[in-house]
């Protein structure tokens, strides 16, 4: 793993470790509610300040607490054009089947890439650490398979444009 | 030195747990809208009743030793009095429930009987604090509310042992001691610390956390003079009223959420850090950190097989195998060890493993056993991974503030 | 017509808690903050100059401007901050981390996370202050962490 990587996801990880620390917590707004309340935003005082965590410009990520839940966003790395297009099919790909991801958010938050809505029932039912484990994985992962399915893109490339122009090469 | 007890009552989340007096049986809340009573039999706790009125989530259970009546709160905004009573029929015990009228509009959130056992606060999301007492001529539970200037949902209480005053913490980041006097029910209070004429509703102190944290626990002291919060910002606060001094603990862990006072000089406090700290000093010589009642390393050499089993005669005793154990880490641990698992360098997606005895979050701390009056020796514990543990405080394992900085930076970077 | 519907009722709760009380102001007055931050800047150039980072960053992080209305002298006292924190060599971080009090720290987190959430950037070099944020969470656990989310004095 290069070394730049190393303490941004280092910094993801810690800054994530101490945002999981949830507890149930029923809406004040609406009686009988129990909604994440980072999505309502009603209550001022249940919200904490979101923190950035950015390795330049194009990578970064945005983890915004709450008593019961958080959201945590992330913009990938986009170099050019190609990159672009796979990441948002890739991501429009996961998020359409957010439900099987459990704590994908159907949308990104705005200025970024893909969200993760973990609430107080998610640390309820598993491990913390594990969720905190998952997510780094996933941005390993994310710039791993891009830059894969950008270089099989470019090799299918050639070989399109090689078999194409033979025809022309008697 | 004891070795703590660990039960596993359930793979679901301790809302709340708290004992009879004799500590035969114990009312848990299991994510549910219905109590659970354990009974003890030997080394384990067999369910016996179930106690179901409420439909929503039960958020608080607070049993009274000595009247033996189980009163719950729940977001469904109302809170209910148990009270084990003979039925016309057979002539069994069960336990018959008694509305309170909370007159709040929010969910309740926590519940606890005073001293005397004569009234109980209901603390809730209306930013209000109940206060209930018993009107014999209704035959009901009748409540008055404190209501200023709380400015949002109250997340605990604590009585003092006079009866009279209420610690309680909120989500507006305050911990505030009230006077929560009824007429008809409590004998004027004799003069303390805390003020001299106590009518209802009177403020007797307010302290906000130093960071700006929800006050996620209060606690009295046993003699009732100082008062310790916990707050979401990782600190631990103990007020002397008298100075006014406030001593602040600033942890290098996560948050607290619980505490538990087990002298006048030292509290245990847990939270989400999965094990309990205990901290001591006093108003002259100032509070630290003292050390865990958990032992990660310890359990970290044992390899992890004293959690979950606590040394009880387990039915899977003798299938202590390698593949055994491997399925019961996965299972109760989340470690995956199949051959082939990716393991990578510090910062990457290598697998983080707890070493303390809870897995999860601590939720609640009580006191269990006591010698003499506030001199606590043993308390329980509870959490979000379905835990019930007993500790013995005695049983310190001494940490030193940079080196479990240290040990917490490892662990949250591995 | 129907103008009436989004009008925002909860604003006349007067229960709620404002943003006035809810996020505290700095007692002292803008313009002497900016003056005070200027002097700050002055004092560490020299520090600087003599190699005293310890000493430079105990300057910048004691009695940081806080609250609304003062963007002027915050936005002075990350420069000169980030100044110090990229002209330090990276083994000399931990020594320095260990030797500022539990305030100093706190605050510092605060800075840095501020620092890295700057859409543009400038002479903000995020690997640098990712450097500082891996060993002052080292130094300082992830409580320092909390306590940047929770302090509603923002700097």
């Amino acid at each position: 793993m290069s070394n730049v990587l190393r303490p941004y996801l280092a910094a993801v990880r810690s800054t994530l470790t101490a945002a999981l620390t949830l507890e149930d917590f029923s809406s004040q707004i609406v009686e009988r509610h129990n909604k994440p309340e980072v999505e309502v935003g009603g209550s001022k005082e249940v919200l904490l300040n979101p923190l950035t965590i950015s390795r330049n410009e194009n990578e970064r990520v945005l983890i915004e607490p709450s008593i019961n839940s958080i959201r945590l966003s992330i913009k990938i790395k986009q170099a050019d054009e190609i990159e672009r297009i796979l990441c948002h099919k890739f991501t429009r790909f996961m998020m359409q089947r957010a439900e099987s991801f459990i704590v994908l958010r159907r949308k990104p938050v705005k200025g970024y890439d893909i969200s993760f809505l973990i609430t107080n029932h998610h640390t309820d039912s598993m491990l913390k650490h594990k969720i905190v484990d998952f997510i780094i994985q996933f941005m390993e992962e994310v710039d791993k398979e891009i830059s894969e399915m950008k270089l099989s893109l470019n090799a299918r490339a050639r070989v399109v444009a090689e078999s194409y122009l033979s025809a022309f090469n008697s | 030195m004891a070795a703590p007890e660990v039960f596993n009552l359930a793979q679901v989340p301790i809302t709340s747990h708290s004992f009879n007096a004799d500590r035969t049986r114990v009312a848990v809340s299991l994510t549910s809208n219905d109590v659970q009573i354990f009974d003890r039999h030997g080394n384990d706790w067999k369910p016996t009743e179930v106690l179901s009125e409420h439909d929503k989530q039960i958020t608080s259970i607070d049993w009274a030793p000595n009247s033996n009546r189980i009163v719950t709160s729940a977001q469904d905004r109302n809170a209910y009095v148990w009270q084990q009573t003979p039925d016309p029929q057979t002539g069994h015990l069960i336990w018959k429930p008694t509305l309170v009228l909370l007159r709040i509009n929010r969910a309740a959130t926590y519940v606890k009987w005073s001293p005397n056992e004569d009234k109980f606060a209901v603390a809730s999301g209306a930013r209000a604090i109940a206060i209930c007492s018993f009107d014999p001529e209704g035959d009901w539970w009748v409540s008055r509310l404190l209501k200023k200037p709380i400015r949002s949902t109250v997340l605990s209480v604590d009585w003092h042992p006079n009866n009279v005053l209420l610690a309680a913490g909120s989500a507006d980041m305050k911990a505030r001691v009230f006077s929560a006097y009824i007429k008809d029910v409590d004998k004027r209070p004799a003069p303390s610390v805390w003020g001299e004429k106590l009518p209802f509703n009177t403020i007797c102190g307010e302290y906000a956390s130093p960071s700006g944290g929800w006050v996620h626990s209060v606690g009295f002291s046993p003699s009732g003079d100082v008062l310790a919060f916990a707050s979401h910002d990782s600190t631990i606060n103990i007020v002397y009223p008298g100075g006014p001094a406030i001593h602040t603990i600033r942890m290098t862990t996560l948050p607290l959420v619980t505490l538990a006072w087990t002298s006048e000089e030292s509290i245990v406090a847990a939270g989400h850090d999965c094990q309990p700290f205990v901290f001591s000093g006093n108003a002259q010589s100032g509070w630290q950190l003292v050390g865990s009642l958990d032992d990660p390393n310890a359990n970290k050499a044992s390899g992890g097989s004293r959690s979950g089993f606590g040394g009880a005669p387990s039915p899977v005793g003798r299938l202590q195998s390698s593949a055994f154990n491997t399925f019961r880490n996965a299972d109760s641990r989340g470690i995956s060890s199949s051959p082939g698992s990716p393991i990578s360098g510090p910062g990457g997606s290598g697998e983080s493993e707890l070493f303390t005895i809870h897995q999860n979050t601590i939720t609640n701390i009580r006191a269990y056993e006591s010698v003499g009056a506030g001199q606590v020796t043993k308390v329980s514990t509870s959490g979000v991974d379905g835990k019930l543990v007993v500790w013995d405080v005695s049983n310190v394992t001494p940490v030193s503030a940079g080196g479990l900085a240290g040990k917490m930076g490892n662990l949250s970077l591995r | 017509m129907d103008a009436f519907r989004k009008i925002d009722i909860d604003q006349y709760d007067e229960d709620v808690l404002p943003d006035s009380e809810l996020f505290p102001t700095d007692p002292r007055d803008p313009s002497t903050l900016l003056t005070e931050a200027k002097q700050k800047a002055a004092a560490i150039r020299n520090n600087l100059s003599k190699g005293d980072v310890a000493g430079a960053l105990d300057i910048v992080l004691s009695d940081p401007p806080y609250g609304p209305g003062v963007d002027e002298a915050k936005n002075l006292t990350l420069q000169t901050l980030v100044t110090i924190l990229n002209t330090t060599k990276s083994t000399d971080i931990p020594p320095i981390l260990k030797s500022l009090s539990q305030d100093s720290q706190d605050t510092l987190m605060k800075y840095l996370y501020k620092g890295m959430a700057l859409p543009g950037w400038g002479d903000v070099s995020g690997s640098v202050l990712l450097g500082w944020h891996e060993k002052l969470t080292e130094v300082a656990g992830t409580g320092c962490i909390v306590r940047a989310m929770t302090d509603r004095r923002l700097v």
